[in-house]
């Protein structure tokens, strides 16, 4: 549906996307993970046809997205990251300016708007001015905004920065119930746990290249290892993290241990270790890897900076 | 077409939304065009100041000079001073040479002196002296035409007696005398009355206005004055703007508006940083708009706000100072769109070129007052020095004035006024090419 064939795109010196190539398919919801500064408004503004490209192309449906021609844009809706909205207006208001310039009106138009409102429980404020919003009430109201004209593809740009949890579980079973009913997502985010909550693919991304596509399972296959145990680095732990180091590979960061098992290895054979050197389980923590851990591997970088 | 008209419905539902921008652009220039007016005593009768300090120091003892100065202790814009209070508080009457150390010391900055020879020797004419401290030429001016007047008004008889004093010089001691008696014989057999009284009053100046004022009966034209410029002749006409109703508040209630016009349109262009930090724009730009529908809706909106603004502020005109705004309503109403359409693309201009909404508002500041000042919104410009008239037609004040005054001043029609129009539309289309290509590579929409 969507095609970013080798795109690039440069502020001045600064490479912001560097030949980006990405293949979105009807249907689904898509992750774009990486820190701040890692060029993902950059791709939503080039997809919604904000920009140009200094190299590469975008088509949607297999039209060519330019700046110059909007009729791609009826196909699309933008979640812009900032809430962009008209605070002083209320959000009937609001959302009304925003469908007539899709050309909505009159009884369909004030038919979606009602939906809408009803959708993301706003429908008792609807005459309030949105400067008197929360910042969640806002959030939702800046999602449901890009959606009235009922886009085939919706880019969420960061949608749930600095909102609260209800608002947040609130967005994310708004945009699971959208993608059951067909739409297609784009979604940028800095939160590993929202890539891994909502997305069907995932794409990490940082100084403007994708470093890793794919599911999340495909992911973290992608690390060496599929586990994490970690323990204290102690003389009574000494003989085990020996022993461990010809199922795997352990490294000590302070004062703990981390064993990160080989490829086949069996916890059963690790818990056999653990009762013949008398080590209490009470030593251990198993953790299932994060795409925090795949980010870390793949960029040598954290998310959270 | 449709894209623009929803994005200025949203700009108009924004404005009124907000109460301060309300405010700002109808409630506060209003109220500032009244107290304009009341500082520069738009509503006054008898404009000028009250209660001016005046010295006067009569040396002459012709009872017509006594008359002056007491006709000017008459007159409510004059307090007037003839004793000098000593340290011991014991007073006396004022000298001449007290006058000038006191003028110096700012006791009084106006003092009259009535010489002895106050009927001029030679010519016709007075002689008086003025002494005065021009600290502020507008005040010195209409002190000057204040004490004209009240002598002109209030003594005739002085410039009778001087008449009277160049008829002897001219004709001779024993001509004027058979002069006199020739015209008091013709008045006399006219208006009945005796001759030798008659005679004697002209000898004495005395022409008998005094006489006809107080016989006017009601309805008689001829007042002491009115007879009196009759035979001085000072003829003064005015050709343009007699019938103006309220003639100064017409002259400068225009400029007032231009201003707050311009700073109404600046705030209006600097709300796009606003718009563009919300992120609005890339909200607007991923639907079907063009940033041109962006911009044109903008102007659209100044024009339409500009155009409201200019219209409300020469009713508020109306209202307190009775200006006709009706009685050339449309040609008012073009010349308003026009200058509207100037200040606008000005005011996009600004947005353009300003990197934040501080700059834009400073930059708009600076240039909203000077262009004002040099384009005559506060001041005529015709009483500017020579180049300042030649900057003040490069600005869009300028020819905004000039189209009020065709429009309100002299009455002209629609024709007339057109090549005004057309340099202003000229300025906005220059002005606002300028600013559409600034804004389509700055960094507004990025
Ligand atoms: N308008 C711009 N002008 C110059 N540099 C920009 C602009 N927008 C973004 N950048 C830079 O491009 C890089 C990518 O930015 P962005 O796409 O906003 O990243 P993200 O959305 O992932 O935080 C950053 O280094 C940012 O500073
Ligand atoms: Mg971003």
């Amino acid at each position: 549906m969507l095609k970013l064939d080798h795109i690039t795109k440069r502020y001045g010196a600064l490479t912001a996307l560097d030949d980006v190539s990405l293949n979105i398919a009807p249907g689904e919801f898509f992750g774009l993970l990486g820190p701040n500064g890692a060029g993902k408004t950059t791709l939503m503004s080039l997809v919604a046809g904000l920009r140009a490209p200094e190299a590469g192309g975008i088509t949607l449906d297999g039209k060519p997205v330019t700046a110059a021609d909007p009729s791609t844009r009826v196909s699309l809706g933008l979640v812009p990251q900032s809430i962009a909205l008209y605070e002083d207006l209320s959000a009937e208001q609001n959302l009304r300016i925003f469908g007539e310039l899709y050309g909505l009106r009159g009884a369909d138009l004030r038919q979606r708007i009602d939906e809408a409102l009803t959708a993301v429980q706003l429908a008792d404020r609807r005459r309030d001015q949105v400067k008197t919003f929360s910042g969640g009430m806002q959030r939702r109201l800046n999602l449901v905004a890009a959606l009235l004209h009922r886009p085939k593809l919706l880019l969420c740009d960061e949608p749930t920065v600095g909102i609260d949890p209800q608002s947040r579980n609130a967005i994310f079973d708004f945009l699971e119930a959208r993608v059951r009913d067909g739409l297609t997502v784009i979604y940028s985010t800095h939160y590993m746990e929202e890539a891994t909550r909502l997305c069907s693919r995932i794409g990490v991304i940082d100084h403007g290249k994708i470093h890793a596509l794919g599911t999340l399972e495909e992911l973290l296959a992608r690390l060496p290892f599929q586990e994490e145990i970690s323990f204290p680095a102690s003389p009574l732990t000494a003989g085990l993290a020996a022993r461990l180091a010809a199922h795997g590979e352990v490294t000590t960061g302070g004062d703990q241990h981390r064993f990160h098992p080989a490829p086949g290895f069996k916890n059963s054979a690790f818990y056999a270790l653990t009762e013949e050197l008398e080590l209490s389980s009470r030593l251990f923590i198993s953790e299932r890897p994060t795409l925090e851990a795949v980010f870390l591997h793949l960029t040598g970088r954290s998310l959270r900076e | 077409m449709r894209i623009i008209l929803t994005l200025l419905r949203k700009d108009f539902a924004n404005f009124f939304r907000d109460r301060a921008a309300v405010s700002l652009t109808f409630l506060v220039p209003v109220a500032l065009i009244y107290i304009f007016g009341q500082v520069f005593g738009l509503n006054r009768k008898d404009t000028g100041p009250t209660g001016v300090r005046l010295a006067v120091v009569n040396q002459s003892d012709n009872p017509a000079a006594q008359k002056l100065v007491d006709a000017l202790k008459a007159e409510k814009s004059f307090r007037v001073l003839t004793n000098r209070v000593n340290p011991d508080k014991s007073e006396r009457p004022l000298r001449e040479e007290d006058l000038r150390p006191m003028i110096r010391n700012r006791e009084f900055r106006f003092a009259l002196v009535i010489p002895a020879d106050v009927i001029a020797s030679k010519g016709i004419g007075l002689h008086l002296k003025i002494l005065s401290d021009p600290r502020n030429e507008i005040e010195t001016q209409t002190v000057n035409g204040l004490l004209q007047k009240a002598i002109f008004s209030n003594v005739p008889q002085l410039l009778g007696q001087s008449l009277q004093a160049g008829a002897k010089k001219y004709l001779g001691g024993e001509r004027l005398e058979q002069f006199n008696g020739a015209v008091a014989a013709a008045v006399t057999k006219a208006f009945g009355g005796d001759l030798d009284e008659t005679k004697q009053a002209l000898a004495s100046g005395d022409f008998g206005l005094g006489a006809v004022a107080d016989a006017a009966t009601p309805g008689a034209a001829a007042t002491p004055t009115d007879f009196f410029s009759r035979i001085v002749k000072i003829e003064s006409e005015q050709v343009v703007g007699k019938d103006v109703k309220s003639p100064e508040a017409t002259r400068v209630v225009g400029g007032w508006a231009m201003m707050f016009l311009l700073f109404a349109l600046s705030a209006s262009a600097a709300a796009f940083f606003d718009e563009k930090k919300a992120g609005l724009f890339q909200r607007l730009l991923s639907a079907p708009v063009r940033r041109s529908h962006i911009l044109w809706s903008r102007f659209l909106y100044g024009v339409l706000l500009g155009l409201v603004q200019l219209t409300a502020l020469f009713f508020a005109g109306r209202l307190l100072y009775g200006i006709d705004v009706l009685g050339n309503f449309g040609s008012l109403l073009v010349i308003c769109t026009a200058a509207a359409a100037a200040c606008t693309a000005f005011g996009m201009l600004l947005a353009s070129i300003a990197p934040t909404a501080a700059a834009a508002n400073g930059l708009a500041t600076f240039l909203v007052l000077t262009m004002s000042a040099t384009g005559g919104a506060w001041f005529p410009v015709s009483f500017m020095p020579e180049f300042m008239q030649t900057i003040a037609r490069f600005t869009l004040v300028y020819w905004s004035m000039e189209g009020f005054s065709q429009v309100l001043w002299a009455g002209q029609s629609f024709l007339q006024i057109l090549p005004t129009v057309g340099i202003l539309l000229g300025i906005a289309a220059g002005v606002m090419a300028v600013a559409v290509w600034r804004f389509n590579r700055g960094p507004l929409f990025d």
